[in-house]
């Protein structure tokens, strides 16, 4: 529901109110590289030249690695530590896709499975989604049927008008954000005009479109091709960029590390596109490239669906701005040749 | 250029002198190219050449079996030679479609200077020796220097010397081997202490990718160390101490073989700048064994080659 606005020069405010309650993560530039990490209580520049994170805010939840349990040998056999995770955050910033992608990754660590450390970091999380007025070229979110100003996977959603962020509250925990604040204003009859304005523009802006109307299907007649699939994947270099900054994927690895009878349990990013995947406890299944590529693609267009009635692609485009050989998912779902019996579209 | 290079590729096809040619296509975003692998003659009319044609395509050489024609840049030739020379691939089959190369645009150089991100600047056209940056209404001429990748700008071999064909064109010349190294000079004035901090903050970010090793042709190891668990040489838990390592050891394992192509530092997600490591080792391997990666295909290889009177008895 719209009931409030804020001003741009009153941001601040709103963010170190909210600070002192919890901790604030914020788009970020760490060395260079644009990701969620935590406000300094001061800089809000991000305002303008934010457009998405490089590193997907998954990693909020699902830290590219991070301990599961540390340990020390004592007398009797081994001092076990778990770490907890007590405070409240606030992710402000979140894109409409990558709000939706967390929403997926909820489906594997929260809903079919209860993960400790998913769970311990994502129930204390409130997420604040910003509207995307500047999309890449290699957006194509509306083709997940995402639109880059609405979300129904944030707390609060703010949408730029000009001098003001109109915001919508969807939940309980953002209305007890904006209560926190005494610096949001009521919205105006303009505003909302404003506000419906705002939204086409920036749908208009996304270029780039992809059909995935009955991916699933094709992909499923496709699967046993080798040609095909040898075809598609010859430039791929098998390495992890498209995976690791998915804000989809979450395969991850377990491993231990030991020094003079003390050490940790660590879980870390791990990719499908890897060779040396699952090669630790057995093989590789997907010893040939043409396999792990099958597998990228028809995750998200094929395997998710049937299992869960959604593309796990959100059309965030990091995995094409970030390629090394520019290997489009776009292209791959538009060329899927139509198969026989599958009218196409609405 | 390109017309010569896809009739002759396209020639090539046609003759069955080769299965596969691996070329540069247009990309699918703004000022990319992708690499283009094909055995259709008809695809030979999407082969391009301009500054954006990053990828080393000496790595297809590695995993595709047949003949292949591959357009080699300078630099990519080396890495093929060097191929030939450490028996990773045959002469015999590969065509190699030379281009001669007045160095490649560098994105992030660009983006920095006109402001912008990639995709929000309309045109990079190369003139000469210079670059004329177009952001809407407003137009930005710079020196070509000035935005090509450091890499290019100390190439030492800016047309190919082994090849099968040579497309014939321009190489302006662009050699500023100083300015090539600006960032390793910066780091060589540091203290010990304060290049210790430094790589150790950039080797945080390291997201263990591998898209370094991944796209290098000197990587063709079947086996990787960093992937070893017996013995495990590196953790593969992304820290920075076994991130460094990781890294450190590429270097090593690479030295007398990276043509020096910069590819690793491209790709790297977190922007790593992986050439200084790179880099710094082929110039010793200069210094120090008056060597040259992918020169001579006849050369013994630096590093696994050696004689029986070899001064090192653990050797001999
Ligand atoms: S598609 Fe691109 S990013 Fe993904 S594994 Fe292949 S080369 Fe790497
Ligand atoms: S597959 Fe690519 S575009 Fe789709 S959600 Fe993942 S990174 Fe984004
Ligand atoms: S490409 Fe960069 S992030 Fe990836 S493994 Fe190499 S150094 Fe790390
Ligand atoms: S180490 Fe880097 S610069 Fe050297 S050959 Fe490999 S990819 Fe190219």
């Amino acid at each position: 529901m719209i009931t409030k606005k804020v001003s741009k020069k009153d941001i601040r405010k709103l963010l170190g109110t909210w600070n002192q309650e919890c901790n604030v993560i914020v788009p970020s530039r760490v060395d260079g590289v644009v990701g969620m990490a935590a406000w300094d209580n001061q800089d809000i520049s991000f305002l303008d030249w934010y457009r998405n994170t490089v590193i997907p805010p998954k990693s909020c939840f699902l830290p590219k690695s991070e301990v599961m349990m540390s340990f020390k040998k004592n007398e009797n056999g081994y001092n076990l530590e778990v770490p907890t995770n007590e405070h409240w955050q606030v992710i402000f910033g979140v894109r409409p896709c990558d709000a939706r992608a967390n929403a997926i990754i909820d489906h594997v660590f929260a809903v079919t499975y209860d993960d400790y450390y998913y769970i311990s970091k994502r129930r204390n999380t409130l997420l604040v989604g910003l509207s995307c007025t500047n999309p890449y070229d290699s957006c194509f979110c509306t083709s997940s049927n995402i639109d880059p100003t609405e979300s129904e996977y944030v707390d609060l959603m703010f949408t730029d008008i000009g001098d003001d962020f109109v915001i919508e509250d969807f939940t309980g925990g953002g209305k007890a954000l904006l209560n926190m604040s005494n610096t949001l204003k009521k919205v105006t009859k303009a505003d909302i005009d404003k506000i419906k304005e705002v939204k086409a523009a920036s749908v208009s802006k996304i270029k780039k479109t992809v059909d995935t109307e009955n991916a699933d299907r094709k992909l499923g007649s496709l699967f046993n091709d080798t040609d095909y699939w040898e075809r598609i994947s010859a430039k791929c270099i098998s390495c992890g960029i498209c995976t690791f900054l998915c804000p989809t994927c979450f395969c991850f690895d377990i491993n231990d590390e030991m020094i003079r009878k003390q050490g940790a349990r660590y879980r870390g990013w791990d990719s499908c596109s890897f060779r040396s995947y699952t090669r630790m406890p057995m093989e590789n299944p997907r010893e040939e490239k043409w396999r792990r590529v099958r597998q990228r693609v028809c995750h998200k267009f094929e395997f998710f669906p049937m299992n869960l009635g959604i593309n796990a692609c959100v059309g965030c485009g990091r995995c094409i701005r970030s390629c090394p050989v520019n290997w489009d998912i776009t292209q791959v779902i538009a060329g899927l040749p139509a198969e026989a019996g599958i009218k196409s579209g609405k | 250029m390109e017309k010569e290079l896809r009739d002759q590729a396209a020639k090539l096809l046609e003759e069955g002198t080769v299965d596969y040619i691996v070329g540069f296509a247009s990309g699918t975003l703004k000022h990319t190219t992708t690499p283009l692998i094909t055995g259709d003659k008809d695809e030979t009319s999407s082969l391009v050449i301009n500054p954006f044609i990053s990828n080393n395509l000496a790595t297809y050489a590695l995993e595709i079996s047949g003949r292949l024609g591959i357009v080699a840049k300078g630099c990519d030739s080396r890495s093929i030679v060097s191929l030939i020379q450490d028996k990773q691939i045959t002469r015999q089959d590969i065509v190699i479609l030379g281009i001669p190369c007045s160095g490649l645009i560098d994105l992030k150089k660009v983006e920095k200077l006109a402001g912008k991100e990639r995709d929000e600047i309309d045109e990079v056209v190369v003139v000469a020796d210079k670059v004329v940056i177009t952001v809407g209404s407003e137009k930005q001429e710079v020196p070509a220097a000035a935005v090509l990748f450091d890499h290019c700008i100390g190439c030492e071999l800016q047309i190919p010397q082994e090849y099968d064909f040579l497309i014939q064109g321009p190489a302006v010349e662009i050699r500023n081997s100083e300015a090539s190294r600006e960032k390793i000079k910066e780091l060589k004035q540091m203290s010990p202490d304060q290049r210790w901090s430094y790589w150790k903050q950039q080797f945080n970010r390291c997201i263990r990718c591998y898209a370094c090793r991944q796209v290098c042709p000197a990587c063709f190891c079947e086996r990787c160390f960093v992937e070893e668990s017996q013995p495990r040489w590196v953790s593969p838990v992304s820290q920075w101490q076994d991130n460094l390592i990781f890294q450190a050891i590429r270097a090593i394992h690479v030295a007398g073989r990276c043509t020096d192509c910069g590819e690793c530092e491209r790709v790297c997600p977190v922007d790593i700048p992986l050439r200084s490591l790179s880099k710094e080792m082929y110039d010793l391997v200069g210094e120090m064994f008056n060597y040259k990666s992918g020169m001579n295909a006849g050369a013994p290889p630096l590093m696994t080659a050696y004689e029986l009177t070899e001064v090192e008895s653990l050797i001999r």
